[in-house]
Order: C-alpha cells, then sequence, then structure tokens
C-alpha cells in the first residue's frame, strides 16, 4: 500500500522534528534562565546609575556637555536596530523589523534622513533584501552578550552623533515584559534628555563632588550610553530566549497534534486496506463455492 | 420490429432472466428480446431483454432493461432477432429516450428512420483523427491547467459532493450553448432530477433542438444503467458517420455504468475480482471508451464525469477510466473544504495537450508556474503548520503568498450557481485567464489583498474588487 508508507514516513519525520524542536525549547529555556538572571541583576545598577546622574546633571546648563545639547533643527537621525542572530523564535525578529520599518515610514513623513545601523544577522538580511542602506553593521554579535559589544554599538551611536552627521540617535530593542510579552520598543538615546534620567522628585540629592559636576559627566555621560546600550542588548537577548522557548514549546504541541491526525489516518487506511483484502478473499472463497 | 421466433421464460432472478428456445433457434449474444411484463405496464412487449450468455441446454440468460418484478415463469418470449436498436438521426433531437431508444418525455412516439444497433465496432486505427485543437471552456483554472482537446475525452472525478456535475453543467452551458452543433447527453446512474432540470434548462435557452438527452438514471434497473451509456454513444456516432458533424458527448457518470456492470456480474456468474468489481472490468470500459472518438469524418468531444468511491483514486473503477482520457480534471476534497469552487485539485490535474507545441509557450510556462508555485506552498506546509509563518525565509514567504492568490484566483462563480451563490457566472476568455495567472506569478498583484482573488473572473475585476475593500476599509 503506498498510501500506508507515505503516511509512515510523514510520521517519521514529524516525530525528528518533534524532537529538534523539543531540544531547541530545552536549549532557550536553559539560556533565558542564564541571561533573565544577569538582566535582573545589572537592573539595580542601572537605575542608580540613572539616579545618580539625574541628580548630578540638575541645574546644569545643558550646553555644558555636547551630549546634552538639545538640536536646533533635525534633519537626519541614526536608528540603531537589535534583533537576534537567529531564527526560529517565532514573530519576535518580525515584530522588531516592522516597528522599524514603522520607524524610518515616519521618520522619512517628517522629512528627516535617516542613517541605519543594524545589530544582529536577522535585521540585516531582511534590510538588506530590500535594499535599503546600512550605516554600519554588526552579524553574529547576539550570541555573547557582554559590556564591550555595548560599548562598540554604544560608540557607533556616539560617533555619528558627535561628528554632527545625526543630530538624535534612537535605539529600538525588545523589552521584556514577561515569558509571553516581548514589546519592541524605541528609546531616544542621544541627547541625553534630562528627563530621561530618572524620577528627579524623589531621589534627587545634592552631591558634593570633587572635581566639579560638569567635569564628572564628560566621563560619566558616555559611560550612562553604554549602560542603557547594554541594558538593551541584554533585554533584547532576554526577549529572545523567551521567544524562543514558547515559539518551540508551540512547534512540539504542533508536531504532537499533526503526529496524533497522521497516526488517526495512518490506522485508518490500514483498517480499510485489510477490509477490503478480506472482502476480496471471502467474496472469491463464496464464488469457488457456488461454482 | 420481425419476430423470429418465440421462447419461454424459464427463471427470473432479479435482473436476469434465463429464456429457453426451441432446438436450434437460439438467439445470438446481444440479441434483444421482448417479453410482456404486466408489472410495468398494460402495454404489449414493454420489457426489453438482451442476450448476455448461453446457458447450455438451449436456455440463454439475460439481462432485463427494465424492472422484472411482474413477470412469471413460462411467459412467451419474442425473439427480434436484432441487438437494441437506437433510433438516431435528426429524429432524436429535443427529445429524452431510454435505454431502449423509446421516448420518455410523454411527446409521443419517434418517427426515426434510421436505427443503429447499439454494440458497434471501434473505429480502426486508420480512421482516426490525430489533429489537436484546444476548445475554450471559459472556466479558468480548466483552461489554464487542463485544457480540452477539440474531439478529445476529458474526465471529471471527485468523490460524492465535490461538484462534478455542476463543472458539467457549466461546461453544457458554455460549450453546448454556444456550440452551435449536435449535443448528446447520457445520463447514467444519477439524480432523476438533475436530469430533468437539464431538459428544462436546454429548453429554456433553446438548444434543446440540437441535442438528443438519453437517461437511465438511479431508478433504473442495472441492465438499463449497464447499456445507456452506449445507446447514447450510438446516437452520438450517427452524427459523426454519417453527417460529419462535431459532437458533444456529456456523461453522467460513467462510473455508475462499472457500477451497474459489477451489480449483474455476478448473477451472470463471474467471480468477483478486486474490490468486487466484475472481472471484465478492463473489457467493460474498454469497448466504451474506445468508441469514443474522433475520425477523418467527424469528431466526438466527451467530457465524462467519474464518480470516485471514498475518494480514492486508486480504486479499480476509476484508476481504469484514467487510462482512456486525454485529460482528467480531479475535484478534491480538501480543495472544497477551503470553499474553492470548481474544486479541481490544480497539482492532480493534468492533459495530454499540456504541452508548449500545442498551447504556445505563454499559456504553457505559465501554467507549469502555476503548478510550481502550488507545488512549493504544499511542501512548505508542514512547516507553516508547526512552526509558523514567520519561520519561512524571505523568497518562500513570497511564494506562499502568491500561491494563495494563486488558489483564490482559480476559483470562479458559475452560470449555473448563480441561484446558489448570488453572484453572476463569468465566462473568461482563454487569453484573459493565461494573462491573468502570468501577472500573478510575475508578481505583479502582490500588493492586492489576497480576499480580492476569490470568486471572481478576470484579473481586472480582482484589481476592481481590491479598490472595493480598500474604500470598505477607509
Amino acid at each position: 500500500m503506498a498510501a500506508l508508507r507515505d503516511i509512515q514516513n510523514k510520521i517519521a519525520a514529524v516525530k525528528k522534528t518533534r524532537q529538534i524542536t523539543r531540544a531547541m525549547n530545552m536549549v532557550a529555556a536553559a539560556r533565558l534562565r542564564q541571561v533573565q538572571e544577569r538582566t535582573e541583576r545589572f537592573r539595580p545598577y542601572a537605575a542608580k546609575f540613572s539616579e545618580v546622574l539625574g541628580s548630578l546633571s540638575e541645574g546644569i546648563d545643558q550646553e555644558a556637555h555636547p551630549l546634552l545639547a538639545q538640536p536646533e533643527q533635525v534633519d537626519r537621525v541614526a536608528l540603531i536596530l537589535i534583533t537576534a542572530d537567529r531564527g526560529l523564535c517565532g514573530s519576535f525578529n518580525m515584530n522588531l523589523i516592522l516597528q522599524a520599518q514603522k520607524f524610518m515610514t515616519q521618520q522619512k513623513s517628517e522629512g528627516r534622513e535617516v542613517a541605519f545601523y543594524a545589530v544582529g544577522r536577522r535585521g540585516i538580511d531582511f534590510f538588506k533584501r530590500r535594499n535599503v542602506e546600512f550605516a554600519q553593521k554588526l552579524p553574529g554579535v547576539m550570541n555573547v552578550v557582554d559590556f564591550d559589544l555595548a560599548t562598540q554599538v554604544a560608540r557607533l551611536g556616539l560617533n555619528a552623533f558627535l561628528s554632527g552627521e545625526v543630530q538624535e540617535v534612537y535605539l529600538l530593542y525588545s523589552r521584556f515584559r514577561s515569558i509571553v510579552s516581548q514589546i519592541p520598543t524605541v528609546e531616544k538615546l542621544l541627547p541625553i534628555s534630562p528627563e530621561a534620567t530618572g524620577d528627579e522628585d524623589e531621589s534627587s540629592q545634592e552631591y558634593l563632588t570633587e572635581p566639579s559636576a560638569e567635569e564628572i559627566l564628560v566621563d560619566l555621560l558616555p559611560r550612562y550610553l553604554n549602560v542603557r546600550v547594554y541594558s538593551g542588548l541584554l533585554e533584547t537577548s532576554t526577549s529572545e530566549n523567551a521567544a524562543r522557548m514558547a515559539a518551540m514549546d508551540n512547534a512540539t504541541k504542533n508536531c504532537k497534534d499533526l503526529i496524533q491526525n497522521l497516526t488517526l489516518a495512518f490506522n485508518k487506511a490500514r483498517q480499510a486496506a485489510i477490509t477490503t483484502e478480506l472482502m476480496d478473499i471471502v467474496g472469491g472463497a463464496e464464488a469457488l463455492k457456488a461454482g | 420490429m420481425d419476430i423470429v421466433n418465440t421462447g419461454k421464460l424459464t427463471q427470473v432472478i432479479g435482473p436476469v432472466v434465463d429464456v429457453e428456445f426451441a432446438d436450434g433457434n437460439l438467439p445470438e449474444i446481444f440479441s434483444a428480446l421482448l417479453i410482456s411484463n404486466p408489472g410495468i405496464n398494460d402495454e404489449e412487449d414493454n420489457l426489453v431483454v438482451e442476450v448476455a450468455l448461453h446457458m447450455g441446454d438451449n436456455v440463454v440468460r439475460c439481462i432485463a432493461m427494465d424492472v422484472t418484478e411482474g413477470l412469471t415463469r413460462g411467459l412467451p418470449v419474442k425473439n427480434t432477432g436484432n441487438q437494441i436498436m437506437m433510433p438516431v438521426g435528426d429524429a432524436t433531437l429535443g427529445r429524452v429516450l431510454n435505454v431502449v431508444g423509446r421516448p420518455v418525455d410523454g411527446l409521443g412516439p419517434i418517427n426515426g428512420k434510421e436505427f443503429y444497433p447499439i454494440h458497434r465496432p471501434a473505429p480502426s486505427l486508420v480512421d482516426q483523427d490525430t489533429t489537436v485543437n484546444v476548445l475554450e471552456t471559459g472556466v479558468k483554472v480548466i483552461d489554464l491547467l487542463v485544457p480540452f482537446p477539440r474531439g478529445g475525452k476529458m474526465g471529471m472525478f471527485g468523490g460524492a459532493g465535490v461538484g462534478k456535475t455542476v463543472i458539467m453543467m457549466e461546461m453544457i452551458h458554455n460549450i453546448a450553448m454556444q456550440h452551435g452543433g449536435i449535443s448528446v447527453f447520457a445520463g447514467v446512474g444519477e439524480r432523476t432530477r438533475e436530469g430533468n432540470d437539464l431538459y428544462h434548462e436546454m429548453k429554456d435557452s433553446g438548444v434543446i433542438d440540437k441535442a438528443a438527452l438519453i437517461y437511465g438514471q438511479m431508478t433504473e434497473p442495472p441492465g438499463a444503467r449497464a447499456r445507456v451509456a452506449i445507446s447514447a454513444l450510438t446516437a452520438a456516432e450517427y452524427y459523426r458517420d454519417e453527417q460529419g458533424q462535431d459532437v458533444l458527448l456529456f456523461i453522467d457518470n460513467i462510473f455508475r455504468f462499472t457500477q451497474a456492470g459489477s451489480e449483474v456480474s455476478a448473477l451472470l456468474g463471474r467471480m468477483p475480482s478486486a474490490v468486487g468489481y466484475q472481472p471484465t472490468l478492463g473489457t467493460d470500459l474498454g469497448e466504451l471508451q474506445e468508441r469514443i472518438t474522433s475520425t477523418t469524418k467527424g469528431s466526438i468531444t466527451s467530457v465524462q464525469c467519474v464518480y470516485v468511491p471514498a475518494d480514492d483514486l486508486t480504486d479499480p473503477a476509476p484508476a481504469t477510466t484514467f487510462a482512456h482520457l486525454d485529460g482528467t480534471v480531479v475535484l478534491s476534497r480538501q480543495i472544497a473544504e477551503l470553499g474553492i469552487y470548481p474544486a479541481v485539485d490544480p497539482l492532480d490535474s493534468t492533459s495530454r495537450i499540456l504541452d508548449a507545441n500545442y498551447l504556445g509557450d505563454e499559456h504553457y510556462n505559465t501554467a507549469r508556474q502555476v503548478q510550481i508555485t502550488l507545488q512549493k506552498y504544499k511542501d512548505l506546509q508542514d512547516i507553516i503548520a508547526i512552526l509558523g509563518m514567520d519561520e519561512l525565509a524571505e523568497d518562500d514567504k513570497l511564494t506562499v503568498a502568491r500561491a494563495r492568490r494563486i488558489q483564490r484566483f482559480l476559483s470562479q462563480p458559475f452560470h449555473v450557481a448563480e441561484t446558489f451563490t448570488g453572484t453572476p457566472g463569468k465566462y473568461v476568455k482563454l487569453e484573459d485567464t493565461v494573462r491573468g495567472f502570468k501577472e500573478i506569478v510575475d508578481g505583479k498583484h502582490d500588493n492586492l489583498p489576497e480576499q480580492a482573488f476569490y470568486m471572481v473572473g478576470g484579473i481586472e475585476e480582482a484589481q476592481e474588487r481590491a479598490r472595493q475593500l480598500k474604500g470598505d476599509d477607509e
């Protein structure tokens, strides 16, 4: 029976796929735990950093540091898009990409040009295919997210900003809210706006500094940029693993359903084949008896 | 009809009766015998039986063409000395006949001068016509992927309720009504209501004067259903051979012919073969199908419905029929379940003339491109089922998008289904069909919503629908 063989082969194929998706699910779960821990450990540091910076920069003239200077007119912005390097994580990458497209069309409609920086292979591949020009691309770096990478990415934005090439720098990353919800988020990195640096009403403290606050800021502001990029990268990586875990879990479930349906079809076909043969044999025997 | 001699009824086994004749008076195989059956009506000689076997001891076994209830042993049986003779020629046009050539439309007797025996040899090798012309049907999926050859044999395969008869009716509407030539319709073992509908529709549109309808529907005993296709074919052959016409022959449903054959086969003492069919399945079908052909004198273009038991195309009846046809339109339940009508399976259906030499490069390449796209979509479906659309590569996503548009564009509102769908039927010219599909596979319409392609005629209508849908959104 050709049909039976086909169904059997298909069941075997789906079973193998299920093995893979199940393994990927477990790997993603393990990695998620790791990276989530790192994210959570990093969060208090980032929060405190913002707080201190907020207090320090209070009352300081905007012109005191180039990274604080609000531009008079914006005609070119930079977008740093962070995506994963690999797929098999559901609509995770696509959501980020769509958000990036939306951002770009919006900027263009306001008459601004966009310098496009992409981190992660998925985003790069997508926009390369659509002939979008990159200012810079960093493929294959999302495997190991560390502070060096954050510095590297932050420097891209910083250089473009300081050279006057762009007047604003935005970061598009995926905020990790929970295992089932990751939200593509656009944040303005540069210029650093005072209100972005944390709750000022409550936590604002007067610090006595040596040397002066202005001088400290020169060192602190680029570092702050690194911290924000790093947290963006960490969030994205967490989201990626969460999304992959969910997607693979889903895929495993789909495989299970498929196997169930196929097994049912197989059993039915097998039963039908047996019945047909039985009927032929009985019919033949009856006919012989009569003759 | 002259009566050669008479015999005596000796046994009645359902649709099969035994008749004893005097020594040396045995009728030939296929001879028509006449019996007066009071169970049918009071008329004389109202039951025709056909000799099928010589049993020995001067007994012949016959298949009845009508019900045998009411027969008693010892009834006289008249031998006509001839086969069942089918009235042929213009006298049959506009009439409804049964398997033995008697009128059933209540319009009085048929004053035919010419009669043909229903069992005739198939045209010889040298008489067969080999030229190929494409016959436009106005149905997109058929014109594109299963082009009908003029003078060819096309089969419509499908399980119960996927729309074989509806497509057949649309073919009659699109071809026979515009054709101008003679059409012959054989109703074999299908619903009597459908036969009646067709008769009235033809009458209303005025083509009945060019058509002969020969019915042996579900109510008839197996003998009638096993012969009615042959009777109808005989009528068609006359126009081909004597008048040199291009005849259209519609048969709905050829499977019932096989089924009826198997119903009487065991009663004739033949051992059932695979799946309970008659051992002579191949011969039975071959004898019928080989006669449906085009000769140097005239042509018979035939469209046949083939019921597929339990949706299993490997069943011996449809499998044997496949071999005889120039092309097969396979209707699939999966596609009907998607709500796409006509539910033609674009990957299973084929035509002998789907060839660049007959159709030209543009049509051929477009058809192949459509099939490739749909095949790829089918291959990707497992991945989509397991991982979802998002995991597909960019190229594959585009393929899927186009395949879904093509799938919807293959649907088409039918004239004969107007009352059910509420959408007026569409006839699409062959060149429009080819152009439309070519534009879709070339990616010209990637921006239109999928829904715009569903149940429309030409590609312009899809564009128009897309504009409407957009208008509704705003």
